[in-house]
């Protein structure tokens, strides 16, 4: 795949990316990357009964970490923040075509959905 | 999918159309019913007919110049014209001098034959612009040494599109008695050139930025300064020597036919290019967190360069895909290399790969500019609304 050629599922949540914003009130946050270093991502979930009731992404980023932040942030949603392995960046980089060189950009996708995670339990505790 | 023909093309400053008038005159020297056969071919009538359709576009390459019919060597474009300049005068002159002076912004046909010649053992300064993008007179003079050879600058910078003061530049060579080179592939038929008042010795030229074909150039090699050139490409001693191989009449109809035009019109054109320079940098401004790259007065009309503050780079591109426009930075398929240029202006890597660079031209007009200014602010808008941090509206406007 060459550069600036994306997957059909990267383009569509790049182009009308779910679960986009900010969550006001109680929520978790937590963000991982360096915009000056290319990619950063931040989440807030708003969390009741042990599990996401929402989740929300904010992105500076390439077109991939938009499509993986929107995906995390939609797929969060009705699961406990306990367990993150469903989060998996070497399946969904197979799941929206990410190349291998990008592989990357889902690592702080990932580092920023377990800084999330940290700050739920801490919450919790 | 977008189709072709919905993309604006901004990015005169890589190639341009050719214009109707010039293909005519190319398609007047392919055909059986045309003037086809080999101008080196003085043998015969259709011989000696090449040869005079490629004279007549040589006159008109050396008057846009300001230069003798005789001074105009054709290539096969501005890259081995700046080859033919470097490598000719380097090899010619090496037993004089090992030191070659030009600057960190230059094209890379300039630099990767700068690297060359170091690999060969000369040595080369590479002078950083000072002043927004443009080098001096000044840094030029302190680079000289006895040993120098040659001085290789650009005239117009083609990613910010800033104009250096080159007959400035050619009068402290003079003084020194070093020879002086200057890539004018972005300033041909867009600037007054004279390469006496300028004091070049040497000036890169080329068809495809000026609404000629690609894969014709020419350099110009002041007389005299021909003996200090080796050649790059032997086989036929063409052009007096300084570059064999069959030159391609039509090519060469063709660039005459640009550079004639040019010639005619580049004034107004460039008044025109102006007002709408004015109009793309008007509506970019109202997005505020937008910045002008390269020095905001000496510059051609032609070429806006611009950061985006707070919008990634892959993505502002990916988003503007109904324009054609350049990035800046190298996209290769494993990397996004900042534009070598910006950074040598001072630029973060970061806003490097967030700036872009519209350039447009004859058959740009002012509603492709509205529709193009309303294109980027959509997208600006959507990629900082989905950002961390928004960048505040207004903070930093395009100057």
């Amino acid at each position: 795949m060459d550069a600036l050629d994306y997957s059909p599922q990267v383009k569509e949540r790049f182009e009308r990316p779910l679960n986009s914003g900010r969550l006001l009130g109680q929520a978790v946050t937590g963000g991982a990357g360096d915009e000056a270093l290319g990619t950063r991502v931040e989440f807030d979930f708003r969390i009741r009964g042990g599990r996401v009731e929402q989740g929300v992404f904010r992105a500076y980023g390439c077109p991939h970490a938009i499509a993986a932040a929107s995906w995390v942030a939609e797929s969060a949603e009705g699961r406990s923040l306990s367990d993150t392995s469903w989060m998996d960046p070497l399946s969904l980089a197979s799941l929206l075509e990410v190349p291998d060189y990008k592989l990357g950009v889902l690592l702080v996708v990932q580092d920023a959905l377990e800084d999330a995670a940290r700050k739920a339990v801490r919450m919790e505790d | 999918m977008i189709s072709a023909k919905d993309i604006i093309y901004l990015d005169y400053a890589a190639t341009t159309p050719v214009d109707d008038r010039v293909a005519a005159a190319m398609c007047e020297c392919m055909t059986r019913e045309g003037v086809y056969a080999n101008p080196a071919s003085r043998s015969h009538q259709l011989g000696r007919d090449a040869q005079g359709k490629v004279e007549m576009a040589r006159g008109e390459v050396a008057r846009l110049l300001g230069a003798n019919h005789t001074e105009v060597i054709w290539t096969s474009g501005a890259t081995e014209s700046d080859n033919l300049a470097l490598k000719g005068v380097a090899h010619a002159l090496r037993d004089r001098g090992r030191h070659i002076v030009t600057s960190r912004t230059e094209h890379k046909a300039v630099l990767d034959t700068a690297r060359q010649l170091e690999r060969e053992g000369f040595e080369v300064t590479y002078l950083v612009p000072e002043d927004q993008g443009r080098v001096t007179e000044e840094q030029v003079r302190q680079a000289l040494r006895d040993d120098t050879l040659l001085v290789s600058i650009m005239h117009v910078n083609n990613e910010t599109g800033v104009v250096s003061d080159v007959a400035a530049i050619g009068r402290v060579c003079r003084e020194r008695g070093v020879l002086f080179h200057v890539d004018a592939a972005q300033s041909a038929g867009k600037l007054p050139l004279d390469v006496n008042r300028m004091h070049v010795d040497l000036m890169s030229v080329s068809g495809h930025k000026i609404y000629g074909p690609k894969g014709i150039g020419a350099l110009f090699v002041r007389s005299g300064a021909a003996s200090r050139l080796e050649p790059i490409i032997h086989g036929g001693g063409h052009e007096r020597g300084m570059r064999s191989g069959t030159l391609p009449t039509h090519q060469i109809v063709g660039m005459g036919e640009a550079f004639r035009i040019a010639g005619e019109e580049f004034a107004a054109e460039a008044r025109r290019l102006g007002r709408l320079r004015d109009r793309l940098l008007d509506g970019l401004g109202r997005l505020g967190g937008v910045l002008l790259n390269g020095h905001p007065e000496s510059r051609i009309p032609g070429i806006v360069n611009v950061s985006f503050e707070g919008v990634e780079g892959e993505s502002l591109l990916f988003a503007l895909r109904e324009l054609a426009v350049s990035s800046g930075s190298a996209c290769t398929s494993a990397t996004r290399e900042a534009s070598y240029v910006l950074r040598a202006l001072g630029r973060s890597d970061q806003l490097a790969q967030s700036s872009l660079r519209f350039s447009f031209g004859r058959y740009t007009t002012a509603e492709e500019i509205d529709r193009a200014v309303a294109i980027v602010s959509e997208q600006v808008h959507r990629l900082r609304g989905l950002a961390p941090k928004k960048v505040a509206s207004g903070e930093r406007q395009a100057s």
